[in-house]
């Protein structure tokens, strides 16, 4: 076993003649390799910087157009806010005037009082009126009542004491108890039941 | 310079000349180990234009490497090493060994391949350059060179067991074709 093993080892036969010339060009290429190599390097790197460059300069216009774009859509959006509150100030402005004028007017309270006589059977029924422009303002049951038994004062303040006693001696003459959700309700019912003694 | 002169030459000088990049030194390095290493490189490569493309890059690599020799072995061994190595590195550019179940070495004795011991060395060469490039590796490593399994397996990044059972293989191999060899000769 170790005669074919020594023989294999020691072996040795020629290469063919170019090999040693492929060697001797790449052993006299290599001083010239380093200088291809330095000037390769050297236009890679301006090569790389430019590439780099553009890309940066590029990314940053994207993310300037789209920030500006954004600045902008945040300008309009709380423009838009602006005026949407501005609506809703004038709208409570608006709203606060009718009740106003409505409290301050006696006749227009009476006519309220009228008008909420049959809302025992309607209770959900809802009064339009005159504002103050002359414009139709839509008054719910409960607003309603509580106009009627408020002051002449605005912001109205319900007379609760006088209201309160009347309600109670309403309520002793009742035989069947009102099954009314809420006390907003108690109350409508009562003034109704005032109202139509 | 003259054959004889090259041999009269002694290793430092010729390293010397060629770190400084004395080109008639260079050629004379080639000269000394051109046709030991060639043997080498068609050992372990698979075809002819291989073995050629080992050769010239061990040689650079050789020149390059000179300043790195610390003169604590042989020289031969450490020009050797560095054909070896450039030969693996073909190899696993080319060939990927994956892990296999291990199978017991002594599968082959190695009385078995005693038969090669009366061949002429080229005909060993050809013999040997039958085995699929895996088993022609891990052989010249284990067997010629002298890796132990455990070496192979951290070069070649496989297993011992791989490294066992490709040598095991090849041995196999080997017995095969000796056989059929020996075979057709005695029917002759």
């Amino acid at each position: 076993m170790q005669d074919f093993k020594n023989k294999l080892y020691n072996f040795e036969t020629p290469p063919p003649h170019e090999i040693w010339d492929h060697i001797e060009d790449e052993l006299n290429n290599e001083k010239v390799i380093k200088i291809h190599g330095y000037r390769k390097n050297k236009f890679l790197f301006y090569g790389a910087t430019a590439a780099a460059s553009i890309i940066i300069i590029f990314l940053g216009s994207v993310i300037f157009k789209k920030n500006s774009h954004s600045i902008k859509s945040n300008v309009s959006v709380e423009k838009e806010n602006q005026l949407i509150a501005q609506k809703i100030k004038d709208s409570m402005n608006l709203n606060q005037q009718i009740l106003k004028s409505i409290i301050n007017n006696p006749e227009e309270k009476k006519e309220i009082i009228s008008n909420t006589s049959n809302l025992d059977q309607e209770p959900t029924k809802y009064l339009t009126v005159a504002g103050p422009e002359g414009q139709p303002v839509k008054i719910s049951p409960k607003v309603a009542t509580l106009i009627i038994s408020a002051d002449n004062e605005y912001p109205p303040k319900p007379v609760w004491k006088e209201e309160i006693k009347k309600w109670q001696k309403i309520m002793l003459g009742i035989t069947v108890s009102p099954t009314s959700a809420n006390f907003l309700s108690l109350v409508q019912l009562a003034a109704n039941k005032e109202n139509i003694e | 310079m003259t054959y004889a002169s090259n041999q009269l030459l002694s290793e430092s000088d010729l390293i010397k000349g060629c770190i400084e990049g004395d080109p008639q030194m260079q050629r004379l390095l080639y000269d000394r180990f051109a046709s030991m290493m060639y043997a080498v490189c068609l050992r372990y490569s698979e075809n002819t234009e291989d073995a050629n493309d080992v050769m010239q890059e061990g040689f650079i690599k050789v020149y390059k490497s000179l300043s790195k020799f610390r003169a604590e072995g042989s020289f031969e061994g450490w020009v050797r090493r560095i054909f070896i190595n450039t030969s693996i590195e073909h190899f696993r550019k080319k060939v990927k060994l994956y892990n296999v179940s291990e199978v017991s070495e002594n599968t082959v004795e190695d009385g078995d391949l005693s038969a090669l011991d009366v061949l002429a060395a080229k005909d060993i060469m050809n013999i040997v350059n039958e085995l699929s490039p895996g088993y022609k590796l891990v052989f010249n490593m284990h067997v010629i060179e002298g890796y132990s399994h455990k070496e192979i397996a951290k070069i070649l990044g496989i297993t011992e067991g791989t490294s066992k059972s490709q040598l095991a293989r090849a041995k196999g191999v080997l017995k095969r074709i000796l056989e059929t060899r020996f075979n057709k000769a005695t029917k002759k």
